[in-house]
């Protein structure tokens, strides 16, 4: 907990006494998707947050596991009071970067192919991460669209059942907008 | 000879039915209807926020996974095609509620008159506490 206020505190510290440009989102978009033997199973998030600091090409990004919600009643109630432990593991986080921010201009409207690099964390594990994505910008929103795939072996996320899911393709895209206080 | 048979056939065919019916709730369970559901707390977004943020643990024991109706002045609002996400009280401080697609198709004009500083009541499901976002609620349905 004091973890999560040091951060708030920096965040808001350092939009304060400098220029720099923060951009911020509190309505990303995660979607699930993996294929089972029996059938696809589909999720989606919309209560995603994440700040993005354009100065230094940093991301935090920061959502609660039952906020996602699936076509299936049964795999959501099996994943999220099962298998995800949200009790323990309430949310789910990812620290990182955009590795070539320094070729973006962030104040003119444009199209890059980007890298995006760091820690995920997804039930109380962390595995680092480096993916591909792409940034626009237009009319002053940030658009950033990734795609790629998880195991929920390597988050330590056992699914047992008839399900045998292990690969989990996340499509993940943030609307970010200048943050101003 | 017969009526060994006969209740072979019978036993077998209270099996199938049983069977499939357990499939198809499987493949068809139906999804909590919050709409129906009475809420569990009534508050105002407030003291809403200040519970998580003076008690994390105690809050989540208490709200989370429950139909909470929160009242309070509306900070942000965001529309766009896929969502609506209402946030009561403060932009930093606040109660972040996400409304469900049937009350969004229900309530189309009062959705379009919203504006910041309205007061709102809104009834959803807690899913916890966010750094960024406040207390999080999903499947919101507006009530006033």
């Amino acid at each position: 907990m004091k973890l999560k206020y040091l951060l708030l505190i920096i965040l808001i510290g350092s939009m304060l006494s400098s220029t720099a440009q923060k951009f911020i989102t509190k309505t990303g978009f995660i979607e699930i998707n993996s294929k089972t033997p029996v059938y696809t199973i589909k999720g989606t998030n919309n209560k995603v947050a994440s700040i993005l600091d354009a100065e230094i090409g940093e991301i935090f990004a920061s959502t609660l596991i039952r906020s996602f919600q699936f076509q299936e009643a049964l795999v959501e109630e099996r994943l999220n009071e099962n298998y995800m432990e949200p009790d323990k593991y309430p949310n789910s986080t990812f620290q990182g970067k955009i590795t070539d921010y320094k070729k973006i201009n962030f104040s003119k409207d444009g199209s890059y192919d980007i890298m995006i690099e760091g820690k995920l964390t997804i039930h109380g594990v962390t595995n680092y991460i480096k993916e591909r994505g792409k940034l626009n910008i237009k009319n002053g929103i940030i658009t950033t669209n990734t795609e790629f795939i998880i195991s929920l072996k390597a988050f330590e996320i056992k699914i047992e059942d008839a399900y045998q899911l292990d690969d989990v393709l996340l499509r993940i895209r943030f609307n970010y907008q200048l943050y101003s206080i | 000879m017969k009526g060994g048979l006969k209740i072979f056939l019978i036993i077998l065919a209270v099996f199938l039915i049983a069977g499939s019916s357990s499939i198809y709730y499987i493949f068809n369970k139906p999804h909590r209807n919050i709409d129906l559901e009475t809420p569990a707390y009534t508050i105002d977004a407030k003291s809403l926020f200040n519970e998580f943020n003076n008690d994390e643990t105690l809050a989540n024991l208490t709200y989370v996974d429950q139909v909470v109706q929160v009242s309070g002045i509306i900070a942000e609002l965001f529309i766009d095609e896929h969502q609506i996400s209402i946030v009561l009280n403060d932009q930093i401080k606040g109660v972040s509620c996400e409304l469900d697609s049937l009350t969004i198709d229900r309530n189309k004009t009062i959705i379009k008159s919203l504006r910041i500083g309205d007061q709102i009541t809104l009834k959803g499901k807690c899913d916890g506490f966010d750094m960024i976002m406040g207390v999080v609620l999903t499947r919101c349905f507006i009530i006033q």
